[in-house]
């Protein structure tokens, strides 16, 4: 095994209710992103799954509270930097692309303008270089006429379209060492989601890029991640191989998970 | 196919629903759309957003107004109903909608929300009423103790059976089911498909059954229709239509669903584009631009969805050949 990207250990933690009462919801999340592939996070509503993403960018909702565990990125505990370096790394090393594209986008700027300003942010150079960075990006994740689609606005997008245009900043113009894609497809028709899985696949492979995504749906994770990693109700309760988690799953959950996946009848009811 | 000809619960003839969107310019959400959903039997409507499989829902039942074709539900035709007999029509066909948050009222306990029908469309007295909502809690997997909750103190799941509790409160023997799975985890999909299998052969009920998710159709359906921009390209009996599709945006469509195995490779149809506009749409292929087969006469005019034979039907010749 190479040396880990990033590394969750023993990350706890609890919601506050404004009452001040707490209500667990991680309880010693572990799992390992190894550079260069796609780890899958999978789980149900409740898992835990996005709120341990989230916790990677130090973007958790205020009301979540850790207790104790370290995001280990690069040789740094992320929990443990101050916020400027949080910063620095957030989007430039660490980038996030969200479920809904099109609710992610500014509505009153040009999906070009946005791209280019991510651009700058990042990388500075005048708006004109920038605006051709953002248009390279986005006729790299195969958006047609790309110069006009930059001067169009977000509603002027498809969803899958707007989904590229993400996925063009985040992996593209940021050129960050990790992705976090969390449910990048939900939502979309499967035609159009089947692409948008083939084109984080080839950004993978062709760029070095290391991705983390997030999801509810095996289907999507069989066939273009690497590694995979099962939550339920907060708890990781296997991680492995793609191949070993859907050949060979050793915890009931996932069993039940995979066979409720295929409609299978020997699927358990599962508790909630 | 038996000699006996079907009883048909639910048939559409040239159904069609334009939207003007200004300008003489008209959306055509629906377009001249045939239909048959025989007794008992799945019926599942399959496509992406913007084929018009929702919009042929709610333009069977009136809940958008066509402005073509005629709808007939148990051999009555439905476009000429006034209100009162519109309103009498729906104890024999009930909707289940995709989001159970959203189609309970949240101020209503599930007693309410069940009782409701059994007041309109059977004036039953009260207390036939509370026995007959304990049954349907029975039928759906709730218990009576249910009845006071209201729906946010349900899971997901449960609020959906509710949904199918009171779809059935009427006695109806046609379901229409509008992605009923779609807002809930694996586990519980399973589950409520389970119910609506269990259902259909207790109570003899003919479903039609819109989804997007492809597994749930071959897991429920005796028969499929795929849609594309508005109109049906491919029908047939289920196994048929997944296991040797015809029509290549029917093959796009089933090469693009993730299948949860690993290693299942398949052979993927990519189909070039996006959707086009459904505004005034040319007299082609509605495929036209996207398809890999297309030869030059698929732009000059829409293919008719011909009988190929074994119960199906295509609008593609060009497959065929």
């Amino acid at each position: 095994m190479t040396v880990p990207l990033l590394e969750v250990e023993g990350l706890s933690g609890a919601f506050r209710s404004p009452g001040g009462e707490m209500t667990p919801v991680l309880f010693d999340v572990g799992f390992a992103l190894q550079p260069g592939v796609i780890t899958a996070i999978v789980g149900e509503t409740g898992s835990g799954k996005s709120l341990t993403a989230l916790s990677i960018l130090g973007i958790q909702p205020p009301n979540f509270q850790r207790s104790s565990g370290r995001i280990l990125f690069e040789g740094r505990d992320l929990l443990a930097l101050p916020a400027e370096e949080i910063r620095a790394i957030r989007g430039r090393r660490i980038s996030m692309v969200f479920q809904d594209a099109r609710a992610a986008l500014n509505p009153v700027f040009t999906v070009g303008r946005q791209l280019a300003d991510v651009h700058r942010l990042h990388h500075g150079g005048s708006a004109a270089a920038a605006m051709c960075r953002a248009i390279e990006a986005l006729r790299s994740v195969a958006i047609p006429e790309p110069e006009r689609r930059a001067r169009q606005y977000p509603h002027e997008f498809s969803g899958g379209m707007a989904q590229r245009a993400m996925i063009a900043m985040a992996a593209l113009v940021c050129a960050p060492r990790l992705v976090i894609l969390d449910e990048p497809t939900t939502g979309l028709d499967v035609t159009i989601q089947a692409a948008i899985m083939e084109l984080i696949a080839e950004l993978v492979a062709e760029r070095g890029l290391t991705a983390c995504l997030i999801t509810h749906d095996l289907g999507v994770v069989a066939e273009t991640c690497a590694n995979v990693v099962v939550m339920q109700s907060g708890r990781v309760v296997e991680a492995a191989s793609t191949e070993a988690i859907f050949t060979r799953p050793r915890h009931a959950y996932t069993q039940r998970l995979l066979a409720a996946s295929l409609l299978e009848d020997s699927a358990e009811p599962v508790p909630a | 196919m038996t000699s006996a000809a079907p009883y048909i619960v639910l048939r559409a003839e040239k159904l069609t629903k334009a939207y003007p969107v200004g300008r003489g310019r008209r959306l055509l959400a629906l377009d001249g759309v045939d239909l048959e959903v025989a007794a008992g039997e799945t019926l599942a409507l399959v496509g992406e957003s913007g084929s018009g499989k929702s919009t042929l829902a709610r333009c069977a039942l009136r809940l958008v107004e066509p402005s073509g074709g005629e709808v007939w539900i148990n051999g009555r035709p439905v476009r000429p109903l006034g209100a009162m007999a519109l309103a009498a029509l729906y104890r024999e066909v009930q909707m289940v909608f995709q989001d159970p948050n959203a189609s309970l009222n949240p101020r209503m306990t599930v007693r309410q929300v069940v009782h409701e029908p059994l007041r309109l469309h059977l004036s039953m007295p009260a207390e036939k009423r509370e026995r007959r909502a304990q049954t349907l809690m029975d039928m759906v997997g709730l218990t009576a103790a249910h009845l006071d909750r209201y729906p946010h103190e349900l899971s997901g799941g449960q609020r959906q059976r509710v949904g199918i509790a009171r779809a059935l409160a009427a006695e109806p023997n046609l379901l229409i089911l509008d992605e009923p799975t779609a807002s809930l985890d694996v586990s519980v999909r399973g589950q409520i498909l389970e119910l609506l299998r269990r259902l259909q052969v207790e109570l003899g009920l003919a479903y039609l059954f819109i989804s997007h998710d492809l597994q749930v159709v071959r897991h429920m359906a005796d028969r499929v229709a795929v849609m594309y921009l508005g109109g049906i390209v491919e029908s047939g009996p289920t196994r048929e239509i997944f296991e040797r599709p015809l029509h290549p945006y029917t093959r796009a469509l089933l090469s693009a669903a993730p299948v949860a195995r690993f290693g299942a490779k398949r052979q993927r149809l990519r189909l070039a584009g996006e959707i086009p506009s459904p505004i005034d749409p040319p007299d082609a292929c509605r495929l036209v631009g996207r398809c890999p087969l297309q030869q030059e006469s698929c732009a000059s005019r829409r293919p008719p969805l011909l009988n190929v034979g074994a119960g199906r039907t295509l609008a593609c010749p060009v497959a065929l050949a």
